[in-house]
């Protein structure tokens, strides 16, 4: 039955940043979490109506309440009176507010938790089961399922579009695609699946479901195609050691997961090829290369043929660590001699300055 | 009506929500006009989990070191947003969902870990963080508040013309020896601190909206920055007592989102009728229409 639990995870994950993707593309990631906070409200108002946790309805309002989050959002931006993050910012808030003040208001009479609603607990997912084809499975698991599909068919169905929309939306437009329509059907598609995911991992940590994988991708390839796959590894793998690292600690799942997203990418984002540790590793070497070459150019030019220590130091600016480091190397390499305490270049190191001088199309000397 | 207006709580409460939404509509002012609002919202969950680690530190719900635990937090989270934008593509949008989910994720990993640790008491009050729970706030909780408040504003008030230059001519305050990195920091470590208090009375949640939704109402009435500080540090003070008082008179109405609905009110006010609101445009289009 835990193993249940794996895979209400898994398909969520799977059917979050198969959207991710696009969201982190085009910029919308905090719009998505306006989102995964007004869907409450959404909840909540077709909770009091149906009194059923588990109705249908209330997947069908939240969505709406959720696609009417973008449209106020692009309503009040459109005026130019208030910038777009800050109308992201209050109008979710205020959303949120209603939600909260309806919940502790008539939350006595009728059962809606609000911790259940904004945290979910994937574990619970289990208990609520539904019979479909004689075999008895969780409902969320049937739901997510079904919800991975659409978005599946959807990103088949519009690859294309989506593609075009995303990366250069005036071309778009002038091609006749319709930017608006595939906006708001993934807008559409992002409130469903944050909906079915509420009670699976809250409506909270739901965006980080959406983004986290899509951004670790978008570090490594430059293909949508690519990225796609591998925001969906990443989910996989996100989810197999966040419930794993849940369970063996005992804590809550979907916020150890979101967290293990977190680490993912940090380790991502400081291992890559170009990350911050390679980029770092590449500086220092390109600026020990420069120095090292700077040294031998100083010693090419005229009256300068042969050098002592502190002269080089001075000119550099170096200090004696750094210019012991320097010059060791030029001499191990042969590039420079030592006569009676002074540096100059071997004819290695002249015909380096040559091809230096080449290289950066420098003026040869006379 | 005057029964409430004395009553011992509501003076607490009002009296630090006032405050507080005071110095939030100052400070947040500048975080708008940089277009930096959001970054309020990505540290307001972010300090969730230093309210838990405090906690487990600590042992007791005590107002100074959760709230120290709140700062950290915020503070770390702030440097991860700048090290992620700073050094690749990833924009200011996708690194501020990131970080905000995730530090939210282990929050609430940790106190599932208090929850189940008999080890630990008291644990039901921490939830109060996420949504605010201003009827319960102490005496500690609302000095904390006026002390972090004036401290704000006192720092604002001294550096002013440097804030000022630094907001609407980054190359010159530059060219003048302004740090900006530095005047960065400290208008987020100003809005930190007042996230960090403010917690208890508004919740993690929606506190972005009290560093908001006063700038924005202030924009739209006065272009002057001056004039746009004191509308919205106005405005905020103003919704924060209506609020407070709405959420005691009215039973079972939490206080954090009473305020947020009145300002939200406020802002939908404003954008229609302010002077350059909707209703004034749409009546000059038509005087330009009818001339023409």
């Amino acid at each position: 039955m835990m193993v249940e639990v794996l895979f209400v995870l898994i398909v969520t994950a799977m059917a979050t940043s198969l959207l991710g993707v696009f969201l982190v593309l085009r910029g919308m990631a905090m719009v998505t979490d306006a989102i995964s906070h007004t869907i409450l409200l959404g909840i909540v108002l077709a909770f009091f109506i149906t009194n059923d946790i588990r109705s249908p309805w209330l997947i069908i309002a939240a969505s709406l309440v959720g696609v009417l989050t973008v449209y106020i959002i692009e309503l009040v931006s459109q005026t130019r009176l208030i910038r777009q993050d800050a109308a992201i910012g209050f109008v979710f808030t205020a959303l949120f507010a209603i939600a909260i003040i309806l919940v502790s208001k008539y939350a006595g009479d009728v059962h809606l938790d609000l911790d259940v609603v904004l945290m979910g607990e994937v574990i619970f997912a289990p208990f609520n089961r539904i019979e479909i084809l004689g075999f008895s499975i969780p409902n969320a698991l049937w739901q997510l399922s079904i919800i991975l599909l659409i978005n599946i068919a959807f990103v088949l169905l519009f690859y294309k579009e989506l593609k075009i929309t995303s990366f250069d939306p005036k071309f778009a437009y002038i091609a006749g695609f319709s930017a608006a329509f595939i906006h708001y059907a993934l807008m559409t598609l992002v409130s469903v699946t944050a909906v079915a995911a509420f009670d699976a991992v809250g409506s909270i940590l739901v965006i980080n479901f959406f983004v986290a994988p899509a951004l670790t991708a978008y570090l490594l390839v430059k293909r949508m195609g690519s990225m796609i796959m591998l925001s969906l590894f990443f989910a996989v793998l996100n989810s197999v050691a966040g419930y794993y690292t849940s369970f063996y600690f005992d804590l809550s799942v979907a916020g150890t997961t979101s967290f293990i997203a977190l680490i993912t990418f940090m380790i991502v984002f400081l291992f890559n090829s170009n990350g911050w540790v390679s980029s770092r590793i590449q500086k220092a070497r390109q600026k020990k290369q420069f120095n090292r070459a700077m040294i031998l150019m100083l010693l090419n030019e005229q009256s300068h043929e042969s050098l002592t220590q502190e002269e080089i130091m001075s000119h550099f600016n170096l200090t004696p660590k750094q210019f012991n480091r320097h010059i060791d190397h030029l001499l191990l390499n042969e590039y420079i001699e030592k006569q009676n305490k002074k540096y100059r270049l071997t004819p290695r190191g002249v015909e380096f300055t040559h091809y230096t001088r080449i290289k950066y199309e420098l003026p040869e000397m006379i | 009506m005057i029964d409430i207006l004395s009553g011992y709580t509501f003076l607490i409460v009002a009296f630090g929500t006032v405050i507080l939404a005071f110095a939030s509509g100052v400070i947040g002012t500048v975080s708008v006009i940089k277009g930096q609002s959001l970054i309020g919202d990505a540290i307001g969950h972010a300090t969730f989990p230093g309210i838990v680690i405090a906690f487990m530190l600590v042992g007791i719900r005590d107002t100074f070191s959760l709230a120290l635990g709140a700062l950290i937090l915020g503070i770390v989270a702030f440097f991860i947003i700048q090290l992620i934008t700073e050094q690749s593509k990833i924009t200011l949008d996708s690194a501020l969902a990131l970080v905000l989910s995730s530090f939210f994720g282990l929050g609430m990993a940790l106190m599932s870990f208090v929850q189940g640790n008999p080890n630990f008491d008291g644990t039901q009050g921490l939830s109060d963080y996420i949504f605010g729970q201003a009827a319960y706030m102490l005496r500690s909780d609302v000095y904390l508040i006026i002390a972090a408040s004036i401290l704000s504003l006192l720092i604002f008030a001294l550096f002013y013309q440097q804030i000022k230059i630094y907001i609407f001519d980054p190359i010159y305050s530059r060219s003048i020896g302004i740090s900006n990195p530095l005047m960065n920091f400290m208008i987020l470590a100003i809005t930190i601190t007042l996230i960090a208090v403010g917690l208890k009375a508004v919740g993690a949640i929606l506190i972005v909206n009290l560093l908001i939704a006063p700038a924005v109402i202030g924009q739209l009435w006065s272009n002057r920055f001056f004039h746009v500080l004191l509308i919205a540090g106005t405005t905020g003070a103003a919704a924060a007592f209506i609020g407070t008082y709405i959420s005691t008179a009215g039973d079972d109405i939490a206080t954090g989102p009473a305020i947020i609905l009145v300002l939200s009110a406020f802002v939908v006010l404003s954008l229609i009728f302010s002077r350059k609101g909707l209703l004034r445009r749409s009546i000059q289009k038509r005087k330009i229409g009818e001339r023409t």
